[in-house]
């Protein structure tokens, strides 16, 4: 049987689908034709006659916060909206008004270098991830340390909360992801997760499921009562990731790599539903964002300095950030507000704030 | 959506143990919603448990004598407990102080033996006495009363009951439990009758006597509320198939009843322990109604028997919980778990264990049972032009996703009703509260929930402030010494 004999084009468009990769997707046999090149199509929920436009978000720069002196890792809204949250190289946690732009204080006692933070739902609470090996949870109104949790051998790069906030999970340098119980401070589980540096771990809606990426370029999925593994999707061999979430439904996952790509993932089928391109991103760590509060977006920094925003469905770049003198490591979306805050590195130690001013749709 | 993930093969019952809590406790229930445990203990403080972090994380002290019962509210939001110090008293977790703040108190003569909420309103409570007497209790500011169950005598008006004449005593009250849609109350008695009353105009509406059946010790019913299983003195359980009462009228009252069903019951199966004729401390349905657990009173051990419902009432296996026995059983509303209490005070908490998959450590590998012969597709080799398979590849990401909604409890039970065959109480778990319908042998209890009639348009004015999703368990921080 030779193979090469038959080479008609019948191929027909509902070839089974391998299982690991995008490379061949399944294609639904109604899908309306489209030319490849990406032209604004009009939406099939929107009844409106003749060339219709989707909605471009017009974020505009509001604040820029200035106040860190080494390069910052990470900027978190909290859940109320009314305070954000940065952390860096510095040992501080600061905490700003995200209205006013104003600095409100810090949060002192790290003796290393900070990676993460992680809001509890009802913003009373901050847990920080260090260089130091430990994480500390602070009370944010009155400043001081409520718990030290200790156990991890090596340097902490991730954290969440989880929704109802009894839970932590923490991703480090070993390898190891670790479960903890906020209320006592003491580490429930260890999960020996990955080979390499966790980079990122998040909780899913109802946190029966936690989801981690490691510079190995795994993403794995575990089940948090238990700790077993339930899934593994590995992306191409380049396509080292580091940073993974899960959509607001918790039905998908958005992670972005180091080939400067970032892909929706459904991951009961493990295919890749949507790709995003057209930013740099092949060294740093820089995390990527749902927004929701107005149109759909996803929202990335970049190693061009700038930050790009991109249409959740049609994936087209929708708006494109500038300000920043340096790489965007740091993104966050507000949780009520059209409000973006970016952070970035080295020579330029700011934080600024987007917003857009059109109302919700 | 996510047990799909975690449970590929559904067992429907447990078979280990997962855990043990060291909780002092004489018996623990799950809350609706699946997340905690509550415990009551002999010095009279109830303990909640979150079973997350598997460490307690409410301290309830109110009663100066041992716990009796306790009964979580439909949303878990509020807590009875029962004591023998003669109270009742409610309290409310979404209270943000440490501890946690009591909603109300319910002040008897005597020490209460059992009290629980109505299904739909928490501000309707049935206690029952150590006397033999129960009472429905109900505090909305419009129906204010509180009201003893009588069951009429023959040949009597109410007023007369106190006459010396007459030699009819009525039988004492030993169980009384809501049915799940709360429009009866069914009532045990110690000569082995079961009486049902209407909830809303406190008649009784139906006498059943149960033979050979003794002092009525305890009853669970299925989800649907159509099959009713009994606990009693002669040591076997017998599970019926309740009939279907007459709806009351509007104007039904209490002095002038409409005549009750007056029936024996036959019981569909009867369960016991055929060789040592163990008496049973407590038996509980699984959520879908499938199975049935029995805790039992052996002195010797930690034994739970589990009969399958849907197979006929076959027995289906016996579980071993150690050497410390029994005191109650209690199954998880969603899951595939139940809570037994040892007489040590421990908590058993048992699973389905999942044996470790490794073929979920390496991306893109399934694994499968038998060996599956490939057949290659007939283009399986073709080469294909790069602009058609990347044409493709931009034409299936044009898919919509939707990020946003999420599917609830309800909408899940609603998807989980289409899929009526291959519900075994795994499947379907709804996200955030357990409200959902489940599966039943027949069903019509399913169906008559959704006419919304009179019995429940009454428990429903002036709804308590039990809301599904309205509240949240606040997370107490420790106070830590070192800093």
């Amino acid at each position: 049987m030779d193979p090469l004999a038959g080479m008609d084009d019948s191929s027909t468009d509902d070839d089974t689908s391998s299982q690991t990769t995008e490379d061949d997707p399944q294609v639904p046999e109604n899908q309306v034709s489209q030319p490849p090149i990406p032209v604004v199509p009009p939406p099939v929920a929107v009844p409106a006659p003749g060339p219709t436009q989707r909605e471009k978000p017009h974020y505009a720069l509001r604040h820029t916060l200035r106040g860190h002196t080494m390069s910052i890792s990470a900027v978190k809204f909290s859940p109320d909206g009314k305070l954000l949250a940065s952390c860096g190289a510095e040992k501080m946690v600061k905490i700003w008004s995200p209205e006013t732009g104003e600095f409100l204080r810090n949060l002192n006692g790290h003796t290393q270098g900070l990676s993460d933070i992680s809001w509890s739902s009802d913003s009373v609470y901050l847990a920080s991830a260090s260089d130091d090996t430990t994480i500390r949870i602070w009370d944010v109104e009155t400043g001081l340390t409520h718990k030290v949790l200790k156990g991890h051998t090596k340097w902490v790069f991730c954290l969440n909360y989880n929704q109802a906030s009894n839970l932590l999970v923490s991703g480090g340098c070993d390898g190891d992801v670790r479960i903890w119980n906020t209320a006592k401070g003491k580490c429930i589980r260890t999960l020996h997760a990955h080979m390499d540096y966790v980079t990122a771990v998040h909780f899913n809606r109802d946190a029966s499921l936690i989801v981690s990426c490691a510079l190995d370029g795994l993403i794995r999925i575990w089940n948090t009562s238990n700790g077993q593994c339930l899934k593994t999707i590995a992306e191409g061999h380049d396509a080292i990731c580091q940073h993974v979430q899960f959509s607001p439904n918790s039905k998908y996952i958005l992670s972005t790599a180091h080939d400067s790509t970032i892909r929706l993932w459904d991951y009961q089928t493990t295919r890749c539903l949507k790709i995003y391109k057209g930013h740099v991103n092949t060294k740093y760590c820089i995390s990527a964002c749902f927004s929701v509060t107005g149109g759909k977006w996803i929202v990335a920094g970049s190693e061009d300095h700038k930050t790009y925003i991109w249409d959740l469905q049609t994936r087209e770049i929708v708006q494109i950030l500038e300000g920043h003198t340096d790489i965007v490591v740091a993104v966050a979306t507000h949780p009520q507000q059209n409000m973006i805050a970016t952070g970035s590195i080295d020579s330029d130690l700011a934080i600024r704030i987007w917003v857009d001013p059109i109302p919700r749709t | 959506m996510n047990e799909s993930l975690i449970n590929p093969f559904t067992l429907s019952h447990p078979t280990a143990v997962q855990t043990s809590l060291f909780a002092g406790a004489l018996f623990a229930k799950f809350d609706p919603t699946g997340r905690f445990i509550a415990s009551g203990r002999l010095n009279g403080s109830a303990e909640i448990w979150d079973l997350e972090t598997r460490a307690p994380i409410r301290w309830l002290d109110g009663h100066v004598k041992a716990i009796t019962s306790i009964d979580w509210s439909r949303n878990s939001r509020y807590l009875l407990t029962s004591s023998k110090d003669w109270n009742v008293i409610i309290w409310d977790l979404s209270s943000t102080y440490d501890p946690p703040q009591r909603q109300k108190s319910l002040r008897f003569d005597v020490p209460v033996v059992s009290a629980s909420f109505h299904p739909k309103n928490s501000q309707i409570v049935l206690v029952l006495l150590a006397t033999g007497e129960a009472y429905v209790c109900d505090s909305r500011k419009q129906h204010r009363t509180r009201t003893e169950l009588l069951e009429p005598l023959p040949d009597e008006v109410e007023e007369d009951e106190e006459n010396a004449g007459h030699g009819t005593q009525r039988a004492g009250m030993t169980v009384a439990r809501f049915d799940p849609s709360g429009k009866n109350i069914f009532v045990g008695t110690d000569n082995g009758y079961l009486l049902v009353f209407n909830t809303r105009t406190k008649i009784m509406i139906g006498r059943h006597k149960i033979s050979g059946a003794g002092i009525m010790k305890g009853f669970d019913f299925t989800r649907s509320g159509r099959r009713l299983v009994t606990n009693s003195s002669d040591r076997t359980l017998r599970q019926f198939i309740l009939p279907t009462y007459p709806s009351l009228p509007v104007d039904a009252d209490l002095h002038n009843p409409p005549s009750f069903l007056d029936v024996e019951l036959e019981p569909t199966h009867r369960f016991n322990d055929p060789i040592n004729r163990t008496a049973w401390h407590a038996m509980c349905y699984s959520p879908d109604g499938d199975w049935l657990a029995g805790g039992a009173a052996d002195p010797a051990g930690h034994k739970i028997y589990i009969w399958d419902i849907s197979n006929d009432g076959a027995f289906a296996s016996a579980l071993d919980g150690g050497r410390e026995p029994l005191t109650y059983l209690h199954w998880h509303p969603s899951r595939s778990s139940f809570a037994s209490t040892t007489n040590q005070g421990s908590i058993l908490i048992w699973h389905c264990p999942n044996p470790e998959r490794w073929g979920a450590f390496a991306g893109g590998f399934e694994e499968v049972d038998e060996n599956v012969e490939y057949e290659e597709r007939e283009d399986e080799f073709d080469i294909e032009d790069e602009a058609v398979q990347f044409e493709r590849k931009m034409k299936a990401e044009e898919e919509e996703v939707d990020i946003d909604t999420v599917v609830t409890g309800t909408q899940a039970a609603v998807v989980s009703k289409g899929t009526h065959s291959g519900n075994m109480g795994g499947a379907a778990t709804p996200i955030g509260t357990g409200n959902g319908h489940t599966m039943d042998l027949d069903k019509l209890g399913s169906g008559m929930d959704e006419i919304i009639d009179i019995e429940t348009s009454w428990a429903e004015e002036e709804p308590d402030l039990d809301i599904p999703g309205g509240w949240k368990m606040k997370v107490i921080m420790e106070s830590s010494e070192d800093y």
